[in-house]
């Protein structure tokens, strides 16, 4: 149900925005972009969710329980936040990880925790991306004004 | 939205070209292909064969999504040049800047090869760091764009509709702590 919305939302957006483009030439170069912006996500988005589904079975249900289950405490918020920034790739890889822990018995507001973390302090985008494009005092102060923030959602989530 | 169709004139924005294999792609392939000879050794081949059909499947439900969300993606920079928007929030202070950044940060789609040049390019027109840091922290937290074609895609609604409303305030906070903190210089 969550994907029958969310496709027609955004089909819908796609459709607005095909027809604002004002003659051929300019779709030509809509539908061109999309296709480059296709040929370098779909492989990403392949290898991402099979990598996802080998290691949601990969994942010990009775040990995520214990870890990040109801009565983890604190110690289940300091490691969700510290798996934030070590997960690879994109966003997919993260939510399927989150989706993961969730279907093997870790809370919500774990997992919320998990995915805030993960959004801003994700180290493989940091290095690669906001260091060198943002610049070194810019990318440090942006980390360092976030780095209390997973750790305000988690209590906010437990309390919620 | 401003008009757009005072572009019908021109002809559309060159947009660069990336890499299709690098070495973020080789590491997530390296990971996968690691998981995937555990499940191999651990469970059989079966049990490999079967999840991979039922990712392969996942993938072929959500393939209509992300072909509307990159064709997204892939116009609005046409329709919306960077430069422009970049000016309207350069004009912007106060809480109005803030506020124009987060909303930017939200909307804009595009991963971090866009994101970061957009937000550096802020600095340049005279946004100060505190618009900076709200644009930048509002599209990792709350950017729609991702939040319909993936979150929505693996996480419950209640779980993501929670964890959008606990992050809502955090990029104008951000914004704020930064001004606080930095002053309002964009140096």
């Amino acid at each position: 149900m969550n994907i029958l919305i969310g496709t027609v939302l955004l089909g819908a957006v796609a459709l607005w925005l095909y027809l604002r483009l004002p003659n051929a030439e300019w779709r030509a170069a809509g539908m061109a972009n999309a296709w480059r912006m296709a040929q370098f996500t779909a492989p990403r988005i392949i290898v991402a969710l099979l990598g996802a589904g080998f290691f949601a079975e990969l994942l010990p249900p009775e040990k995520v329980r214990a870890l990040f289950g109801e009565g983890a405490g604190v110690s289940g918020v300091l490691l969700a936040i510290a798996l934030g920034p070590i997960t690879p790739g994109g966003a997919f890889v993260a939510f399927a990880v989150g989706a993961a822990a969730l279907k093997a018995g870790a809370t919500s507001s774990l997992v919320v925790t998990y995915v805030t973390a993960w959004s801003l302090y994700s180290a493989s985008r940091f290095l690669a991306y906001e260091l060198p494009l943002m610049g070194r005092q810019l990318a440090l102060r942006r980390l360092i004004l976030c780095l209390p923030v997973p750790f305000v959602i988690a209590g906010a989530a437990h309390v919620f | 939205m401003p008009s757009l169709k005072n572009i019908a004139a021109d002809s559309p924005p060159e947009q660069p070209a990336r890499r299709i294999f690098d070495t973020g792609f080789l590491f997530l392939a390296l990971s996968a292909l690691l998981a995937g000879v555990l499940v191999v050794v651990l469970k059989g081949w079966e049990r490999a064969v079967e999840i991979a059909l039922s990712e392969l499947w996942f993938m072929t439900v959500l393939a209509p999504k992300i072909a509307a969300g990159m064709f997204i993606a892939a116009t609005l920079p046409l329709l919306l040049p960077r430069d422009k928007v970049a000016i309207w929030i350069g004009r912007e202070s106060g809480l109005r800047g803030l506020l124009l950044a987060a909303l930017a940060g939200a909307a804009i789609p595009g991963g971090p090869a866009m994101t970061f040049p957009l937000a550096a390019s802020f600095g340049l027109v005279g946004a100060d760091v505190g618009a900076i840091m709200t644009f930048v922290s509002s599209w990792a937290l709350l950017s729609l764009n991702r939040t319909l074609i993936w979150e929505f895609s693996f996480l419950p609604v209640d779980l993501v509709s929670w964890r959008i409303l606990l992050c809502l305030p955090v990029p104008i906070l951000v914004g704020m702590a930064a001004r606080a903190v930095f002053g309002r210089s964009s140096e």
